[in-house]
């Protein structure tokens, strides 16, 4: 376990959301540094040596997607993704909430260093406390010199927004969230041209997660050797990761990567609530496929989760005990994907209804031994079809879960009905 | 170019080709809902998977642009997979209603379905239950049940047309198409979705439920409203023609039509459709009404010659129709009194016509005097197509009126009435003074200043007019001189000027190219010898003289002075008391036959159906005719409207170099000036399916004015006097025209009783519907 | 239209210049006072904005934190996610249900209440969560339905 937190320091430092107390525990002092000591592409270069992968999903190197923009003139555009609402995380929440002037400071160093003028936080619409937390830290920000013109006297200048969603986790998705922030429907973009070409506005544009950003001062702080002194080699630094389910102590917490999962669970979130035994893991937010108990060593890296079966994705971690029906865990897990499909690409729209309402039939007993192999043959026919990856998404649960419990699934046809008495279920509207 | 292989044949493409047009060049068909080329890319409906080598994934044809050695399979295990699979899953919420569907049998869902789906359904659960036959409009249905969600209707609508009126409400599967709280969708353009809707959730109102595939005919047609002629289909059943489509044309046309040709193919059933032949207002058997016409023809011509005898033609005959008209003027009669029904005095000669591949290039645009919007509403359409392809299109209006609009937007000068000709020649004068063709046009202009426009706008409008490297100029044909100083501007320039003439008739370029004389002063002359009496009998066929042309009184006259009326048509002409003979005429699809549209293009249109009653096409009254005159007419040598070497378009003639001085206009006199034009809703024959449609108060006039004769509301009737003679007209308080300007459609409310030029106003108190 | 709605129109222009950007801001604003998102207030915005109301229909239909429909005083989202359905959130719905006489998705016939469900609001530590008037409010187990009803308002 960590004994110092470097992304939730405001798990250290009481009242770290205002700006006062920021200031007093180093804040804005990477920042300093950063536009004293360096010129933006050393901080680039400085990102690109941390090996820093961007915490929204795809852990994709931040150093080298904030190298694809193209030096063309135009001015340029970051955009924080704030819009977290992939079921089981809940990072990004705690991050802007608690301790909004770490993302702010983030920003700025961000942008100096990819030399945008201009940067976007895009906060998803249901957290109103965040927004009002970020807006004021902006404010704060204003005042203090950090935003606007000539920042702390220099020649750099930003302007930084905080803009709300309504309600749409496809907003999520980078382009989604570009057209939501143009005012627009929250579909996905046709890509190419990404983003870093034609972004917001039609302006190059990068987009990272807030976590991803949250990095950022304490990695100038510390230097990249700091970070890639923990993690491994292609994995390094920090993570934090979302603890929820049947664990004592649910919560957000900061690990070197790599961590083995079981560490994770028996340590920082304290074990499993008294009388319960992992039933599978969901590892990295509602989209990936489920770690088994026998899988628990695995440590918390990108490839080792991979090699595993699963991915890191978003570090939304779901712990399932034995008590839980995994049929309606998959149900309400499809159901979300449903939910949330923006409607454009028919696999998704039309698939994750179709598997929505067959499980939930599984579930109620009026399943057949052959909808499993429909479902599967559903999933088959979703799988690198869709539009944009919301589709594949929604597999991720279903195909693991067809194919470590399909025991579950079949009693739930054998017995007419849920063989656990879990009523997992009954909100849905029937 | 790229080169690449698909389904083992190489072709070579343009860069930035999609694989599934592509894959069209080669004959390879990959099915597709959402995409369309004109259009571009979505990539919604996922039909068009294909197998790219070195992909790990299936990709979408439609959006997937080509590249260098590119190996694309249209088929095979897994793409067959992945389309089942699409086409499963668009078939889970469809209601699975072919039986009932008007789209039946012309369906892209059935077909890919039959081609390439699962064979039985393995949908059990409910299905979502949306809204059916939900009106987007009096003209177009929405079937939400079996919308695919390829967007081609909102796309079409948002991006091309540029008027939202369709839009994507709701999320998810919950996703529907629809229109604002139920408002009517008002654009010129909605037809046009049920054509592109590839399944059968957007429908025509005014054929649903009227045909099924094995009962309909279907020939390709022409559209007769307006100059455009958009190539078309009509649908035939029992005699009826029952529907009209668009017919695309690779690589010259989409296939679009306005509402107004779309839904307007009714006229043939007009209920006051003539089908027996009236002769001195008594009903008559067709031997006798034609005996009876070719006895007064006898009689005059054994009178007083042939040139006893004027023939006007306009409505929407066909080129042939005109040409077996003047053979039987020439030969039989022996008269040179032919004429063309015209509304407009402009007449554009051959050389100057462009046509729409012009404003595939064009830089510039110049509407003269004519909105497109308004009066050639695909021409709009087109322009729209090349302000998407090419966003720096200028657009430039030169009129009373704005011309611009939010769709084609650009800059307004407004000149007084009549004096557009003059406005462009003074900026030629600015832009190359040193012309003698241009000394000569505005030598008598010394003096005169255009009222409203400064000299900078001129100089301005010079520069785009010598900038442009590919002018189009849209004319209205009002002003004659315009022809002259079209034909200098040509000259100056070298470099691509193209007119595309907005007048009617639609086929007034097939009259001509049948030998009538397009001249508007040809068409004055033969009515003033009607009226002194040196013609003793006028054959009109298809025209409406009382309705269209511009000065009435000289039509009232010539009537009441011949000796005999006789006029073929469709329908009775205003002033029946006047007829001795009326003749029921063949109308469009009901003769085959050539018409030649603004851009001097000949098509060819089918007949579909036959003709009621008596009614008959102009080669049979002209045959009986001949006989019973002893001259038979010799058809042997089929007459052929097109040219060896032209093809489709007419042959190209020079434009004459004449140039003489514009004369200065008249002194403005009174404050407020009566302005008339084309408009679509009023142009061709009148449909009954489009009464809903038909703008009630057309009349427009600045707000001010409405206001100031104590009219409180945004529409309501006036009354325009011209000294002794006045009109009641309706119009709509509309902020874009200017104070002092009464625009008013031709051929409405009986303008023509009037002069165009200063008229009184006054507010009616009869109450006003609003 | 309310007379202070253009002042907010041109703030959210002067924030957000660009695109339609200023759009969702300016409807966050008006449901904020106004509760919900009615026919008339779309046609408001489509002229405050200089947009097709189509347009704007379209955008607010997308997002399901735009009320189309009048809402009550509170509107209580109970997240109906994994993790909170794991700690009882059905449970809970039920409750709410029971004790407000009204479906998920309805509101209570003196306008007190609107029940609607919510997709994880990324606060499964403290589940099961709910949201009354976008505030947080958790753990709320099913025990706890009465005492979410009695609480203030929050503002
Ligand atoms: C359906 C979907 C939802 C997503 N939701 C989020 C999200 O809530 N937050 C986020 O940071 N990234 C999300 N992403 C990933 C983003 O598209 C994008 O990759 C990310 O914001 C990039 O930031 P990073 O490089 O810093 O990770 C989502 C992606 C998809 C396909
Ligand atoms: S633009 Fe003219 S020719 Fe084309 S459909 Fe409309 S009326 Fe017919
Ligand atoms: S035609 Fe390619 S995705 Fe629709």
């Amino acid at each position: 376990m960590s004994a110092q937190h470097y992304l939730l320091r405001n798990r250290d430092v009481e009242g770290i959301d205002r700006i006062e107390v920021y200031e007093a525990n180093r804040g804005y002092a990477a920042l300093r540094q950063a536009l004293k000591d360096y010129q933006p592409d050393e901080l680039v270069a400085m990102v690109k040596k941390s090996g820093l992968r961007g915490r929204g999903g795809a852990g994709f190197p931040t150093g080298m997607k904030w190298g694809f923009l193209p030096n063309d003139g135009r001015s340029r555009y970051l955009v924080v993704n704030s819009d977290e609402a992939e079921p089981g995380t809940f990072k990004d929440r705690e991050l802007i909430e608690e301790n909004p002037h770490q993302l702010v400071e983030g920003i700025i160093i961000s942008s100096y260093a990819t030399r945008a003028s201009e940067a976007y936080i895009y906060c998803r619409g249901e957290f109103l406390r965040g927004a009002e937390q970020l807006k004021r830290a902006v404010k704060e920000a204003y005042d203090h010199g950090y935003l606007g013109k000539n920042i702390l006297g220099t020649d750099y200048s930003l302007e930084l927004k905080v803009y709300r969603g309504a309600g749409a986790y496809i907003c999520g998705e980078e382009s989604a969230l570009l057209e939501s922030l143009e005012g627009k429907r929250g579909n996905p973009r046709l890509k190419p041209p990404f983003p870093a070409v034609a972004g917001l506005y039609g302006g190059p544009t990068v987009v990272n997660n807030v976590e991803t950003i949250c990095n950022l001062p304490p990695l100038v702080t510390y230097g990249p050797e700091w970070y890639t002194s923990m993690g491994t080699e292609k994995s390094p630094g920090l993570k934090i990761m979302s603890v929820s389910g049947a664990v004592k102590r649910p919560g957000n917490y900061e690990i070197p990567l790599a961590t083995p999962l079981r560490t994770l669970i028996e340590e920082y979130a304290g074990g499993m609530l008294p009388g319960r035994t992992v039933k599978a893991v969901i590892p990295g937010g509602s989209s990936v496929p489920l770690l088994m108990p026998d899988q628990l060593d695995t440590p918390l890296d990108y490839e080792s989760v991979v090699k595993a079966g699963s991915m890191l994705g978003s570090g939304g971690c779901i712990v399932l005990d034995d008590r839980v029906c995994m049929v309606g865990a998959t149900a309400r897990l499809v159901k979300f994907y449903r939910e949330e499909s923006c409607g454009k690409c028919t696999p998704c729209r039309e698939g994750t209804y179709w598997m929505t309402d067959v499980l939930e039939r599984i579930e109620y007993g009026q399943g057949q031994l052959s909808d499993l192999d429909l479902l599967a043959d559903v999933a088959d026919n979703i799988a690198g079809k869709c539009f944009c990856p919301l589709g594949d998404a929604s597999l991720g649960v279903l195909v693991s879960a067809l194919k470590h419990f399909r025991h579950e699934f079949e009693a739930h046809v054998a017995d007419h009905g849920c063989p656990m008495g879990a009523r997992l279920y009954d909100t849905v509207n029937h | 170019m790229i080169r690449l292989t698909i389904d083992g044949q190489e072709v070579t493409v343009p860069q930035g080709t999609m694989i599934v047009d592509a894959a069209a060049k080669l004959g390879v068909d990959v099915p597709i809902y959402c995409y369309h080329q004109a259009l571009g890319p979505l990539g919604a409906c996922r039909m068009c998977l294909v197998e790219v080598e070195k992909m790990p994934k299936l990709a979408t044809a439609c959006t997937t642009a080509v590249s260098e050695g590119m190996v694309v399979r249209t088929s095979g295990p897994a793409v067959d997979k992945g389309r089942r699979g699409v086409l499963e899953f668009l078939l889970i919420n469809h209601p699975l209603d072919c039986p009932v569907c008007d789209k039946g049998g012309e369906c892209f869902l059935q077909d890919y379905t039959f081609e390439y789906g699962p064979g039985g359904g393995r949908f059990q659960e409910p299905k979502i239950e949306k809204v059916k036959d939900g009106p987007i409009n009096p003209f177009v249905l929405i079937d939400q049940e079996r919308c695919v969600l390829c967007q081609r209707c909102v796309r079409f609508m948002r991006e091309y047309v540029g008027e939202e009126q369709l839009l994507l409400e709701g999320r998810g599967v919950e996703t529907v198409v629809t229109t604002v709280e139920h408002e009517p969708a008002t654009s010129q353009f909605t037809g046009n979705v049920i054509d592109l809707c590839p399944v059968g959730a957007l429908l025509s109102a005014p054929y649903h439920h009227k045909g099924r595939p094995w009962n309909i005919e279907r020939e390709e047609s022409v559209c007769p409203h307006c100059p455009v002629g958009c190539t078309s289909k009509i649908t035939a059943r029992e005699g009826h023609v029952i529907r009209m489509e668009g017919r695309p044309i690779p690589d010259r046309e989409w296939g679009w039509l306005c509402d107004r040709g779309r839904f307007g193919y009714d006229f043939g059933y007009h209920p006051d459709r003539l089908a027996t032949s009236i002769v001195k207002g008594k009903e008559n058997t067709a031997a006798q009404a034609t005996r009876q016409v070719a006895e007064w023809l006898k009689t005059v011509v054994d009178q007083e010659g042939g040139r006893g005898v004027g023939f006007i033609i306009g409505g929407g005959h066909t080129t042939e129709e005109a040409y077996q008209l003047r053979r039987f003027a020439a030969e039989v009669i022996g008269t040179d009194q032919l004429a063309i029904s015209r509304t407009e005095a402009g007449y554009l000669p051959r050389g100057l016509n462009g046509t729409f591949d012009d404003v595939k290039q064009a830089d510039t645009v110049v509407l003269l005097g004519s909105d497109p919007y308004d009066t050639v509403p695909v021409v709009h359409l087109k322009l729209r197509d090349r302000l998407l392809h090419y966003p720096a299109l200028r657009v430039i209006g030169l009129g009373p009126l704005p011309l611009t609009r939010d769709t084609l937007p650009g800059l307004d000068v407004l000149v007084p009435p009549g004096q557009e000709s003059l406005a462009l020649a003074l900026a030629m004068a600015a832009q190359w003074p040193q012309n003698s063709d241009v000394q000569t046009l505005v030598g008598s202009l010394k003096e005169f200043e255009l009222q409203g426009v400064t000299a900078q706008t001129l100089v301005q409008l010079g520069q785009y007019l010598q900038g442009a490297e590919h002018l189009v100029l849209l004319w209205d044909g009002k002003e004659p001189e315009m022809a002259m100083v079209l034909g200098v501007l040509a000259r100056l320039r070298e470099k691509p000027t193209a007119v595309l003439p907005t007048f009617g008739p639609a086929n007034w370029r097939g009259y001509e190219h049948a030998g009538f004389s397009p001249r508007f002063e040809d068409l004055t002359a033969v009515l003033e010898k009607a009226r002194d009496g040196e013609i003793k009998i006028l054959m009109v066929f298809g025209a409406d003289l009382l309705r269209e042309y511009p000065n009435r009184q000289l039509v009232e006259s010539a009537f009441n002075q011949v000796e005999y009326l006789v006029v073929e048509g469709i329908l009775p002409p205003q002033g029946a008391q006047h007829v001795d003979a009326l003749l029921p005429g063949a109308a469009w699809a009901e003769v085959y036959g050539t018409y030649i549209n603004m851009e001097a293009r000949l098509q060819v249109a089918m007949a579909g159906v036959q003709p009621p009653g008596q009614a008959r096409p102009i080669k049979t009254y002209v045959n009986t005719w001949a006989r019973m005159l002893m001259k038979p007419l010799n058809w042997d040598e089929e007459w052929d409207p097109f040219d060896d070497d032209s093809g489709d378009l007419l042959p190209f003639e020079p434009v004459p170099d004449h140039v003489v001085a514009l004369a200065m206009p008249p002194e403005a006199v009174g404050p407020m000036t009566l302005v008339t034009g084309a408009f679509i809703w009023e142009s061709g024959q009148p449909s009954e399916i489009l009464v809903p449609r038909v703008p009630q108060f057309p009349g427009r006039i600045n707000p001010a004015e409405v206001k100031d004769m104590g009219l409180s509301t945004k529409r309501g009737h006036i009354m325009v006097s011209q000294g002794s003679e006045s009109i009641v007209v309706a119009v709509t308080a509309d902020p874009q025209v200017p104070k002092g300007i009464l625009w008013v459609p031709q051929g409405l409310f009986g303008t023509n009783h009037l002069i165009e030029g200063t008229v009184t106003i006054s507010g009616v108190t009869e109450e006003v519907t609003v | 239209m309310k007379p202070e709605w253009k002042a907010w129109a041109q703030e959210a222009k002067n924030e957000f210049p660009r695109a339609n950007s200023a759009l969702m801001p300016l409807m966050h604003r008006i449901q904020l006072s106004e509760g919900w998102l009615s026919n008339e207030t779309i046609r408001d915005v489509a002229e405050l904005m200089e947009l097709p109301v189509q347009y704007v229909e379209s955008v607010a239909s997308f997002y399901s934190l735009f009320h189309r429909q009048a809402v009550g005083k509170r509107v209580i989202h109970v997240c109906v996610g994994l993790s909170c359905a794991l700690k009882g959130s059905d449970e809970l719905m039920h409750a709410l249900e029971e004790r407000l006489g009204i479906k998920e998705g309805q509101t209570t016939e003196d306008g007190a209440y609107t029940l609607l469900e919510a997709e994880c609001l990324a606060a499964c530590d403290k589940a099961p969560m709910v949201q009354v008037n976008l505030r947080y409010e958790g753990p709320v187990r099913p025990e706890d339905a009465e005492r979410l009803l009695s609480e203030e308002v929050p503002s």
